[in-house]
């Protein structure tokens, strides 16, 4: 193994643990703050550090640290303390190890070798995926149930059922996608959706099948105990569900498994549906090709966005009365943002200017391609926090309802449909 | 009378889809969250500290003041019927004769626990001579132990009617 492929593994597993595990604080802000703004309400902005609030973002790192020194209390009642213990830590690891297997970037060639730009380099890929989702609601079962309370069992009886029968839709509608693509490595699929239909729309899966998208999507929500889907967690009627007993990181790392849960689920549907790290109307070809054009596509449309985001801030950023740390906070962050955008346009000039070699050429096309890949992923992430604002939770019959009446059938349907087509088309 | 039919919705295919309806719901918070992104002066929360309340009335019971005369004497005559009426046992009067003309007591001291009030307005409504208000405006009163939340009458004097309600 060479030293090449040794640091693209580690740039991998690293891009995976910060997307994984590392954006909870960011996920929990975005959560306040997006929830806050669709109800008209400000949300938590003023925990800060110097000048520096950040719109907030301070607020969720304070509140893991609070998470993290508060007392870590095991009620006395509790008679198996092992599996206590270790049900937040089996949610908490299934979460993450999902994220293993998405491809962030197309395969990578150093120097003729090939790298797969993923944190595992295997080729299981969805069914990688399918046995961590469905792993991690052990945690789920297995804190409810050794939590010794009623609510904590049926919190997690609750999910055990919602598993049991979404995640067969889920398989259902994972298999009419198989069919069309003909692989379960997740970086021929995203390739599969490489191109376009007649020049215009691209060949993402949501338009080759819209039905198992809207099916796939609504089974990863319940999926990942998410609202309209948290019954588990069922607030209102079951003080916090699976997590009543728990306190400190142990309900921390719930919570961390809860927004890990989130983080591959957005991605795996971004894989799936909508076209992963292919950046629409670009195969990874056309981009190798056109590096030069990408570049200066990237030249101008940097400063138009620093521009808009600084003038974005300086409106907003403001506070009332005599306190002046927020005009500072805005300068700072301005000043640092266009540095930031200079330097990387000097660097990209650089490029332009000297050439890149065929591994430049390569590296380039993958950074391109995970920053496509990270902006389809924040967005599905804010899809996620979005529903849970709108969408009310479900009653527990309609759940199960949705799941076995409508979901399974509707999956199993275009199967049939799929398969006709397929062997109609022969290929 | 005439019989009010209420129309049943959830019958019809769109209904039972829910997608339309969710779609919607989304759409409706998405123009919220924009909205209140592109400038969050349209927020309607008030940053409290540096922001305050202006929207007190006569009707909203503050911090407690006792009332004086054209000269600056209390109109308290010591009747004890705030302290007879208050729910929480929070008032505490010592009286005392009085020798002006305005009456025959007064209270040497006058002593109100607000760690004890529940600030129902008893006392308020008690008072025959309109000696006890609540008018003050004060809604945020703090203290450093708890025998600074007792006031006495001086500190009860020294409070006057809220600049935000009309003065008259």
């Amino acid at each position: 193994m060479s030293t090449s492929s040794i640091i693209i593994i580690i740039i991998n597993i690293v891009i995976a643990v910060i997307l994984a595990v590392g954006l909870t604080p960011l996920f929990v802000w975005w959560e306040r703050r997006i929830s806050a703004f669709m109800q008209d309400r400000s949300g938590p902005n003023r925990c800060h550090i110097g000048p520096f609030r950040l719109g907030g973002v301070i607020q969720s790192f304070a509140d893991m640290l609070k998470l993290i020194f508060k007392e870590d209390f095991t009620p006395s009642h509790i008679k198996y303390k092992f599996l206590f213990t270790i049900s937040p830590v089996i949610v908490f690891i299934c979460s993450f190890l999902t994220f293993a297997a998405i491809p962030f970037a197309d395969v990578l060639v150093i120097d003729g070798k090939e790298n797969i730009m993923q944190a595992i380099p295997t080729q299981l890929g969805i069914m990688w995926f399918l046995a961590f989702a469905g792993l991690s609601v052990y945690g789920i079962i297995l804190g409810g149930y050794s939590s010794g309370s009623k609510y904590g069992l049926l919190g997690s009886i609750r999910a055990s059922a919602q598993v049991i029968s979404y995640e067969a839709a889920m398989g259902l509608s994972i298999i009419s996608m198989l069919i069309s693509y003909g692989s379960i490595h997740l970086t021929d699929i995203v390739n599969a959706q490489a191109g376009t239909y007649l020049e215009v729309v691209p060949m993402w899966g949501i338009f080759i099948q819209p039905l198992a998208a809207i099916i796939f999507i609504i089974c990863a929500f319940a999926e990942t105990n998410r609202a309209p889907f948290d019954l588990a967690e069922g607030e209102s009627e079951l003080v916090a569900g699976y997590h009543t007993e728990y306190s400190a990181m142990k309900f921390g790392l719930f919570q961390v498994g809860e927004y890990g849960a989130m983080s591959a689920s957005s991605a795996i549907i971004v894989t799936l549906f909508f076209g992963g790290y292919q950046v629409p109307w670009l195969d990874t070809q056309a981009i190798q090709s056109n590096i030069n054009y990408v570049i200066l596509a990237i030249i101008i449309i940097l400063p138009i966005k620093v521009y808009f985001l600084t003038s974005w801030m300086k409106k907003n950023n403001k506070a009332i009365g005599s306190d002046k740390s927020r005009e500072k906070e805005t300068k700072i962050l301005t000043s640092s943002f266009w540095f930031l955008a200079i330097t990387i346009t000097i660097l990209l000039i650089s490029f332009l200017v000297f050439g890149l070699g065929t591994n430049g050429v390569n590296i380039a096309t993958a950074i391109i391609q995970i920053g496509t890949f990270l902006i389809k992923f924040f967005m599905m992430a804010f899809v996620y926090i979005w529903v849970r604002w709108t969408v009310l939770r479900f009653r527990y019959d309609q759940l199960q309802m949705l799941g076995w009446k409508v979901l399974i059938p509707l999956a199993l349907l275009n199967i049939m449909i799929t398969a006709i087509f397929v062997v109609v088309r022969g290929s | 009378m005439g019989i009010q039919v209420v129309p049943r919705y959830g019958k019809s295919f769109k209904d039972k889809l829910y997608l339309p309806a969710i779609a919607g719901g989304m759409k409706t918070t998405l123009k919220h969250f924009i909205h209140n992104l592109k400038d969050n002066n349209n927020l309607r929360t008030m940053q409290y500290p540096e922001v305050q309340p202006t929207d007190l009335n006569e009707r909203y019971r503050g911090v407690h003041r006792l009332t004086k005369h054209e000269d600056g004497s209390e109109k308290c005559v010591a009747c004890f019927m705030c302290a007879t009426a208050c729910p929480a046992d929070c008032i505490f009067i010592e009286a005392v004769e009085r020798f002006d003309e305005y009456a025959e007591k007064r209270p040497k001291e006058f002593k109100i626990d607000l760690l004890e009030c529940v600030f129902c307005r008893y006392c308020v409504e008690a008072c025959p001579c309109d000696a006890i208000r609540m008018d003050t405006g004060i809604f945020s009163f703090v203290a450093s132990s708890r025998e600074d939340f007792v006031l006495d009458k001086k500190a009860l004097m020294t409070n006057e009617r809220s600049k935000d309600l009309n003065n008259g």
